[in-house]
């Protein structure tokens, strides 16, 4: 520390004392140190460190790249003022160096220590690039002093010593759709000086891209050993862009206009010259060149549901409750995150299950757009109200997207959530009104009526009821139908037994009459005329009978007549019959009165051998 | 005949507990508890299913708002007794507050009035008025057979038919009523909302939407989905979303 340091030290100490007060030294002590970021060879360039507190013993680290030309020169600077009464100092103690590069490259200055109030700080590191010096031009008009800091005002007349251009540059020209690049038009100027750029800058259209603008910030200059030469660069102008086709795009050229500050040329010379010199603008055109950016298309094979992403994404899902009740709100929360073109990324659909009323998903979207591309999240809230009881699944919510990293096509998805959708209490009216198909039905429904009341009966004995289709039912059926089966042959049987009976009868009829007739001849022989009549009335009777197959206790005198004519016997017959029957009664009970014996057995004979000719 | 004796002594003895515990649900009814009721009436279920137990039960799901569950007690009721009157108005009343409105109409009349007849009565019923038509039947065809007049013989011939015919008639009653009970095709929704999928999977396509409370039949069962038809529609649900009466 040199002695007038250390006096101006003092002074302002006696001087800030009173404003000071009771501030300590602990509180925010800031402790920097700053250098260009490039610097050329063999050019002297500044190392500063300053630090916001009064303080002391300043070590600078070791520094073998460089040489201390000069330095280290300390100044101090303080500031106080009332602002709405509200006192603000500001103090500044800076350290000087002024170095020398040895070598070109790239090095770092490590930090240094300074002690405010009894503690050690410790500075920021510095990189610092040293840029080779510029070749020896090879034409005539470079001056020699043109490598002075191109940013200051050149002393030199030589107007075409100068050089200025505008290049194109992109991260990538080889991409694919949908893959962000960076452009940028960086400005190279050595030897102007530039003033200020005029408005008359034509941008291309970019066509095919979609553009998205990034921050420009404050145009910051740096050097740039460029074909032997070191350059002022500055950024003028830099935007990202997502091809939207494929194939060959090229960017036309840009189109920019400087103002340059120029000194006149003079003849005149004096001492006075270089402090007297009148400079003039003038505007010179610059154009970037065009650049051929080649876009690949995605490759086949596209998932279903592709999202149109491109990049690298990660997907986090949350659902707002697993149990809710009906007409509750429930909320699906989906969150995509990653890098790519975010802007273009589809809202991907969840396919809610019947019983929910859907709404339109609610999208957040979140962000950041850098040199490095777009990144942050998109965040999208799904509502729904759930309008019926269940359990239902809510699938899980696919993503698909074309990863730049791994180059193929990438499906993320949720988990699946099970909700359980229990009634609201009171709402089972309001499911039942919310359908059309009730107001139709209404006519049919009495107003005012209810289900009626419950069964209030004790409950009755388990009644025994009957049996139904089970088991054996069949036989219920099977044995009386067998039952009757075998009754009904049985009666049949008896039926044509008896039939057979009166059959053999009418068949010996004839038979038995002759032999009765015979008996009764013998007896009239005889002379036994009580047991003739007796037989030949019997052998009338049973002839008839067993003709007739009638039994003979239903035949009568009166009746016989009208059976045989009910048989269609001709009315001679029946005479004879008549005749017949009637001489043989009376003959049985007055036998003097009758007709003679033979009369009435020949009209018997001969009546039986009518009938028998005779059919019945 | 000991164990006889026991068998009678435990009847009766759980005839009782049960006796308790109808008054006891119906009480909780009364008080407006329907949950606790319907619990304790599905108790007295398990034990012994009764056509009374299942109606309280469904007016116990009905207050609730639980119309399909209602349905399905109402229904399991008359399938026990035909013949019941509250239950066939409630079920007809909660028929009326479901949402789906599926009419037979594309049914021929005569197929419903067939139902409808067949309905009228339990199986068992049908059964013994059947045996005793056959009877009668049987009784007929003598009387046609050995019949001693032309008159008889003709009015029996006419009864013989007309009672085989009956007969035949309340069997086939029965044997209907009869696959019904055991095979059990008909079903009702008991999940609020289901939709019909053309295959039996969750990938297939919906081909019709069913609210609770409606009746469907079933048909085959594959992996846990069955094939249901209602009215005209056929389709594919899971097992779950319904109920077999």
């Amino acid at each position: 520390m040199t002695k007038r340091h250390k006096i101006v030290l003092l002074l302002s100490a006696l001087l800030l004392l009173p404003f000071f007060g009771s501030r300590t030294w602990a509180d925010d002590v800031s402790f920097t140190a700053s250098a260009p970021k490039q610097v050329v060879m063999g050019k002297p360039f500044q190392l500063t460190f300053s630090v916001n507190h009064r303080a002391k013993d300043l070590r600078a680290p070791e520094m073998p790249e460089f040489d201390i030309i000069a330095g280290p020169y300390s100044s101090q600077s303080s500031s106080t003022s009332f602002v709405n009464g509200q006192r603000t100092s500001t103090f500044s103690l800076t350290y000087t160096y002024t170095l020398m590069p040895r070598k070109e490259g790239s090095f770092t200055i490590d930090p240094a220590s300074i002690v405010v109030g009894g503690d050690t700080y410790r500075s920021n590191a510095l990189k610092v690039t040293v840029l080779p010096a510029d070749e020896t031009p090879a034409a005539s008009n470079s001056g020699p002093q043109q490598s002075a800091a191109p940013a200051t005002s050149q002393p030199s007349s030589n107007r075409s010593g100068g050089d200025i251009f505008i290049k194109t540059q992109v991260s990538k020209t080889k991409v694919h759709e949908q893959e962000c690049i960076l452009l940028s038009y960086k400005l190279y100027f050595a030897g102007v000086d530039v003033a200020q750029f005029t408005n008359n800058t034509k941008l291309p259209e970019f066509k095919g891209f979609l553009k998205q603008e990034l921050e420009q910030g404050d145009v910051q200059t740096e050097l740039e050993h460029y074909n032997g030469r070191n350059y002022q660069t500055a950024i003028l102008y830099r935007t990202l862009l997502f091809p939207q086709k494929s194939g060959d795009i090229e960017i036309e050229p840009a189109n920019f206009e400087a103002v340059l500050r120029v000194q006149n040329r003079q003849q005149i010379r004096s001492i006075f010259d270089d402090f007297f010199a009148t400079y003039s603008n003038v505007t010179k055109p610059l154009t970037a060149p065009g650049i051929t950016i080649h876009v690949q298309p995605l490759p086949a094979g596209k998932p279903a549901g592709f999202s149109g992403g491109v990049g690298s994404f990660s997907l986090s899902s949350s659902i707002s409750s697993n149990s809710i009740t009906t007409n509750d709100a429930l909320t699906v929360k989906l969150s995509i995150s990653g890098k790519g073109n975010m802007k273009m990324v589809k809202t991907p659909s969840i396919d809610w299950p019947d019983g929910f009323e859907v709404y339109d998903p609610k999208v957040t979207n979140n962000f950041k757009s850098t040199t490095a591309g777009v990144s942050g999240s998109k965040d999208i809230e799904y509502l729904a109200i759930a309008r019926a009881a269940g359990d239902y699944v809510i699938p899980a919510i696919t993503f698909s997207y074309y990863d730049t990293n791994d180059n193929t096509y990438k499906t993320l998805r949720t988990e699946e959530y099970t909700v359980h959708v229990a009634r609201g209490a009171g709402e089972t009216d309001q499911t039942v009104v919310t359908t059309g198909t009730y107001t139709n039905k209404e006519d049919i429904q009495k107003l005012g009526t209810d289900i009626r009341y419950i069964e209030t009966k004790p409950l009755p004995a388990e009644e025994r009821k009957g049996a139904g289709l089970t088991g054996l039912w069949w036989l219920m059926y099977l044995v009386p139908a067998l039952l009757s089966l075998l009754l009904f042959v049985l009666f049949r049987k008896q039926i044509r037994d008896n039939q057979d009976l009166t059959k053999v009868r009418y068949r010996k009829a004839n038979k038995v009459a002759q032999k009765r007739l015979k008996k009764a001849a013998k007896l009239m022989n005889a002379g036994q005329d009580a047991a003739f009549y007796e037989e030949i009335e019997r052998a009338a009777w049973t002839y008839l009978s067993d003709r007739l197959s009638i039994p003979q206790a239903n035949l009568t005198k009166e009746n016989i007549a009208d059976i045989l004519r009910s048989k269609n016997v001709s009315d001679e017959r029946i005479q004879e019959v008549t005749d017949v029957l009637s001489t043989a009664e009376f003959a049985r009970y007055a036998p003097a009165a009758a007709g003679s014996k033979e009369d009435l057995y020949n009209a018997t004979a001969k009546l039986i051998d009518n009938l028998e000719s005779t059919k019945i | 005949m000991k164990r006889l004796y026991l068998i009678l002594a435990i009847s009766a003895l759980s005839l009782a507990t049960f006796a308790a515990d109808w008054d006891s649900a119906n009480q909780l009814y009364a008080e407006g508890n329907y949950a606790d009721a319907a619990e304790q009436y599905r108790a007295i279920l398990e034990e012994t299913p009764r056509a009374e137990v299942y109606y309280n039960l469904g007016n116990a799901e009905f207050k609730q708002g639980e119309i399909a569950r209602a349905i399905l007690a109402y229904e399991r009721a008359l399938r026990l007794k035909p013949n019941y009157p509250d239950c066939k108005h409630n079920l007809q009343f909660a028929q009326a507050k479901i949402i789906d409105n599926i009419e037979d109409n594309h049914r021929f009349f005569l197929a419903q009035w067939a139902e409808a007849f067949r309905n009228l009565l339990s199986e068992a019923t049908w059964f013994q008025l059947s045996v005793v038509l056959f009877f009668c039947f049987l009784i007929c065809a003598f009387l046609f057979a050995f019949g001693r007049s032309i008159a008889l013989r003709k009015t029996g011939f006419h009864l013989a038919w007309i009672t085989l015919l009956c007969s035949v008639v309340m069997l086939c009653c029965a044997a209907s009523l009869h696959h019904r009970d055991t095979a059990r095709e008909e079903a009702i929704i008991v999940q609020g909302i289901v939709n019909a999928k053309s295959s039996p999977d969750k990938s297939g396509t919906d081909l019709f939407i069913l609210h609770e409370g409606t009746k469907v039949w079933v048909g085959e069962t594959v992996n846990g989905w069955c094939n249901i038809h209602v009215g005209d529609n056929i389709g594919w649900i899971t097992n779950s979303a319904l109920e077999r009466i």
